[in-house]
């Protein structure tokens, strides 16, 4: 799929972060320029420390960058409150979490219907959406069960379900993969790629998972807070 | 964020951890039913103790000669025309009663004692303890009627009994002393002894006859509402401007005192029982957001606003509130039913109870208005409470809360 004249997603200037880490400054980002356009699947990757999971936090608005400038769907971030952030968060974008994070007195079902109920969809399309993408998705026989009663696997695809069933402009995973084994792993990532291939979502993965890689169709390595390497993965 | 789904969550929150929250269910159960039982009680010592002054001859209302207080004596008292009624537009009377008070010296074969006269219209008494006293003998038949009522103890004091005679000595309306015979038509068992040793019944003609003068020293008036006594008291003012009005309150200001101070009592008791209540709810509602930091961080970062955490939070503690202050009044209402089949029984500490303006009995009254007050104060205890944790949740940084 050719991405390259489709609108950016996700425009990052000159972004640095600095944390502190018991008084020791540690520089996540250093001057990263990053652009993410609508459609692709990228996959940052990098050691411990890179930066990946950093950038992708900047790019969610959960994290604020000490410098630089960042965009998603031509909003700036930057000056954007808590609340208008939160709000930015809920329109356009969904999290796939590594553990998972699904709320424990909800069953998949409700799981999935309740960042729709965040937005103010009314309950009759908050029901035909969530069913379809449960569907989708392949776990619609366990709609009604609360996460306790699912596998890592099932309840990583809840959590996917719950992230794209809003259809967000952008779709972040942090290691999605690091809880699950291979073949679950693999499982995930086919339904990831049917999603940006199918739906036109736009995914951006922090991970450092070889197979979450293999499956992105741009790979990004970060090493000490820069981008070494940005390729297209033709293979994907 | 809808309300519903917030709803939703903290419902199904409160039976997330069943056993702490069912421990902190049985904690607000206890305290509210201990609130309601007590205010309960002390209601009913309240209602005993203002019921006791209105009915021991005071009414809500009383119409004085200028002075009878300081010195009651016949010489401090008034004319009332014959066909007088009370004319109190706005007030419901429950009935009201004129009379000649007055001290007076009462002798038998054996023993004397100093006593209250009270001239009486016994058609009229309907209002006073006259009304619910057992009475041996016969009652007074009309105001005309010479013989006397006495009470129990003063009969045992005196050594005599009904159908004796006994000579009263009191102050005519021209200043000498009066000595008439009065025989004892009936005696009165009241609750307590102090009514029985004060208080010796005549017709109210008859006590005129004995002074020389028609005239009664008070009109004693009672109301059908409580909230109709100053109303009333401020028509009878304008009506009898040589006069003085006063209300039990005035006349009775230590039973009055007490009154004020059971209405303060009522709500230092709920402040003792929520406050210590609402540290174990705080404590409850912390621990339960320390332990879902990495929830309140998705529901941050999937973009809930911090309001609508802070409000999840609130709501949940009011949710476990509510749900105790159902089951608090519920437990307290069914002990106050429970107490009140047959009231507590003081008898054996009568002197002090007595002293206090109670009955002997105390029955528990529950108020509606106490109820009403008792919940919605637990529900704002309960967002109060709720505060401290809403503000850790709100504090709590998505980012880090995802690391965990």
């Amino acid at each position: 799929m050719n991405t390259t004249d489709n609108e950016v997603v996700v425009r990052c200037r000159s972004v640095s972060r600095t944390y502190q880490e018991e008084s020791v400054p540690v520089k996540a980002l250093q001057s990263v320029d990053f652009e993410v356009r609508e459609g692709e699947f990228v996959s940052l990757a990098g050691p411990s420390g890179s930066g990946k999971s950093t950038l992708l936090n900047i790019i969610g608005g959960l994290d604020r960058p000490d410098e630089g400038v960042v965009e998603v769907s031509g909003v700036t971030l930057n000056e954007l409150s808590e609340s208008a952030l939160s709000d930015l968060r809920l329109e356009k974008m969904g999290f796939v979490f590594q553990s998972y994070n699904l709320i424990p007195v909800l069953s998949a079902r409700e799981n999935v219907e309740f960042i729709m109920q965040l937005q103010g969809v009314g309950a009759a399309e908050r029901a035909q959406r969530a069913a379809e993408v449960l569907a989708e998705l392949g776990i619609d026989d366990m709609a009604d069960r609360r996460p306790g009663e699912l596998s890592g696997g099932q309840q990583q695809r809840v959590a996917v379900a719950r992230a794209i069933v809003t259809r967000p402009a952008l779709l972040l995973a942090d290691e999605p993969s690091a809880n699950l084994d291979s073949a679950t792993t693999r499982e995930l990532l086919e339904m990831l790629r049917r999603l940006n291939e199918t739906h036109g979502v736009t995914i951006v993965a922090a991970t450092h998972d070889p197979l979450v890689m293999g499956y992105a169709r741009r790979q990004v390595n970060l090493r000490d807070g820069r981008i070494i390497e940005d390729t297209r993965n033709e293979a994907a | 964020m809808p309300l519903k789904l917030l709803i939703q969550l903290g419902w199904r929150n409160l039976f997330r951890h069943k056993r702490r929250n069912l421990m902190l269910l049985l904690a607000i159960w206890v305290a509210v039913a201990g609130v309601i039982v007590m205010n309960s009680l002390i209601r009913g010592f309240q209602y005993d103790m203002q019921e006791s002054a209105v009915a021991n001859l005071t009414g809500h209302v009383k119409i004085l000669a200028p002075g009878y207080l300081d010195d009651p004596n016949i010489e401090k008292s008034f004319e009332l025309a014959e066909d007088w009624q009370p004319d109190l537009p706005g007030v419901t009377l429950e009935g009201w009663a004129p009379r000649i008070r007055i001290p007076a010296v009462i002798m038998s074969e054996r023993e004397t004692r100093g006593i209250q006269l009270v001239g009486i219209d016994p058609s009229r008494e309907t209002i006073s303890f006259l009304d619910s006293v057992k009475m041996l003998g016969e009652s007074l038949e009309d105001a005309a009627d010479r013989r006397v009522i006495i009470g129990k103890e003063l009969a045992r004091q005196l050594e005599t009994d009904i159908g004796r005679r006994l000579v009263i000595i009191t102050q005519g309306m021209d200043g000498r002393n009066r000595e008439a015979g009065f025989r004892i038509a009936g005696t009165f068992d009241a609750d307590g002894t102090g009514l029985e040793k004060l208080f010796v019944f005549t017709g109210v003609n008859a006590l005129q006859n004995m002074v020389d003068a028609a005239v009664i020293t008070e009109v004693s008036i009672k109301v059908s509402q409580q909230l109709e006594e100053a109303l009333a008291q401020q028509q009878l003012t304008e009506a009898f401007s040589e006069l003085e009005v006063l209300s039990w309150q005035q006349l009775e200001p230590q039973a009055a005192a007490m009154f004020v101070y059971a209405d303060s009592a009522i709500f230092i008791w709920f402040l003792v029982m929520m406050g210590a209540l609402i540290f174990g709810l705080m404590n409850t509602l912390i621990t339960a957001v320390m332990e879902r930091v990495k929830e309140f961080g998705m529901l941050r970062a999937v973009g809930m606003r911090p309001r609508s955490v802070v409000a999840q939070v609130v709501l949940e503690s009011t949710l476990i509130m509510f749900v105790g202050v159902i089951g608090g009044v519920l437990i307290g209402w069914l002990l106050v039913l429970w107490l009140s089949d047959g009231g507590i029984d003081l008898s054996q500490y009568a002197e002090g109870v007595e002293l206090a303006g109670m009955r002997s009995v105390l029955m528990p009254r529950l108020w509606l208005q106490d109820v009403v007050l008792v919940s919605v104060l637990s529900l704002v205890f309960g967002v109060l409470a709720a505060l401290y944790p809403a503000r850790r949740a709100v504090q709590i940084n998505p980012l880090e809360a995802l690391r965990r």
